[in-house]
């Protein structure tokens, strides 16, 4: 199935389907303790997208910038009021918590999965692309400022036709290619296709910070 | 000899060997040592100012990019095989 689209690096929007509910499937049985993938059906139930909502991202964190599941306790451990200092005031107001809501939607013109995501403080209040860029890794931001406004777009959510953040997907199947061309003889079996996803995020999980468990790349 | 006497807390080294894929030029010297504790991040910078590009696909086992966070002694111990890891690396990575 889809090997001829494989070595091009690009998926089916039948295959996109397939993928997602192995990935569905793989992430919420490896990582049980992360926030589940779920899939939502459009409106009029024939496609849909993958979904992964509230996401923390806490400015409060160590290794800033980085995702992780709500209820880890980021910040409950920096309230002991004998260690804050100057620079922790600052950050453990819980105003400063962040959310993301991630989605994985499958684009036509271009034949990949595309990352949109947007993101809110603790009152619901979206972030303006700003703040947004405050909380991304070192490494996202470099690659910001190296392509400016191509690498991410706010443009409308396909399906919730409100303005989301998006990753420019024009360069996907030229590294999707590397990543699958290497193994021929998988490709062949067919499995790739359920990995394609892993694979995928492995990559664009990084602009937001996202860490995807070991356990699910041990499969590839 | 030295380098390698085992004195406690000091850092496990391991090797790293990096593969060039399609036209990305190939290092003269394609295997290092480095200390397991050094973030994945290292290993980027140096193929970048190795090769003399910021614009570097890097990845791992011809398989996934890992976050350039993980640490090189996570990757080597879930993902090493045959006493090293093997790192790929191609010369395009265009976003949009």
């Amino acid at each position: 199935m889809g090997t001829k689209e494989e070595a091009q690096g690009t998926l089916s929007s039948t295959d996109f389907g397939v993928a997602a509910s192995a990935f569905i499937l793989n992430w919420n049985t490896v990582c049980s303790s992360f926030p589940p993938w779920t899939w939502v059906l459009s409106h009029h139930q024939v496609e849909g997208y993958l979904s992964l909502e509230n996401m923390l991202l806490s400015s409060t964190q160590e290794e800033h910038g980085e995702l992780s599941c709500p209820g880890r306790g980021i910040h409950s451990h920096q309230e002991d009021p004998i260690d804050v200092d100057d620079a922790t005031l600052v950050h453990t107001n819980p105003c400063k918590v962040h959310y993301y809501d991630l989605h994985i939607i499958y684009c036509n013109s271009y034949r990949v999965p595309v990352l949109y995501f947007r993101a809110y403080d603790s009152d619901g209040e979206p972030l303006e692309f700003d703040e947004i860029e405050k909380d991304l890794p070192a490494y996202s931001k470099k690659a910001l400022s190296d392509s400016k406004w191509t690498f991410i777009t706010q443009e409308e959510h396909p399906y919730l036709n409100r303005p989301w953040y998006k990753l420019h997907p024009c360069g996907t199947s030229e590294w999707m290619k590397l990543l699958f061309h290497a193994d021929d003889a998988l490709a062949k079996t067919g499995v790739a296709i359920e990995l394609y996803l892993v694979t995928w995020l492995s990559v664009v999980g990084h602009v937001v910070g996202l860490r995807i468990p070991f356990e699910m790349m041990k499969q590839l | 000899m030295a380098a390698e006497s085992q004195s406690p807390g000091s850092v496990k080294k391991v090797v790293v060997h990096l593969r060039a894929t399609g036209d990305a030029p190939i290092l003269k010297q394609a295997k290092f040592k480095i200390p397991g504790t050094d973030k994945f991040a290292k290993v980027i910078d140096f193929l970048r100012r190795q090769l003399h590009r910021e614009t570097l696909f890097v990845y791992v086992n011809s398989a996934f990019s890992p976050n350039p966070d993980e640490l090189v002694i996570d990757l080597y111990n879930n993902f090493g095989f045959d006493g090293k890891l093997v790192v790929n690396y191609a010369c395009s990575m265009a976003w949009g």
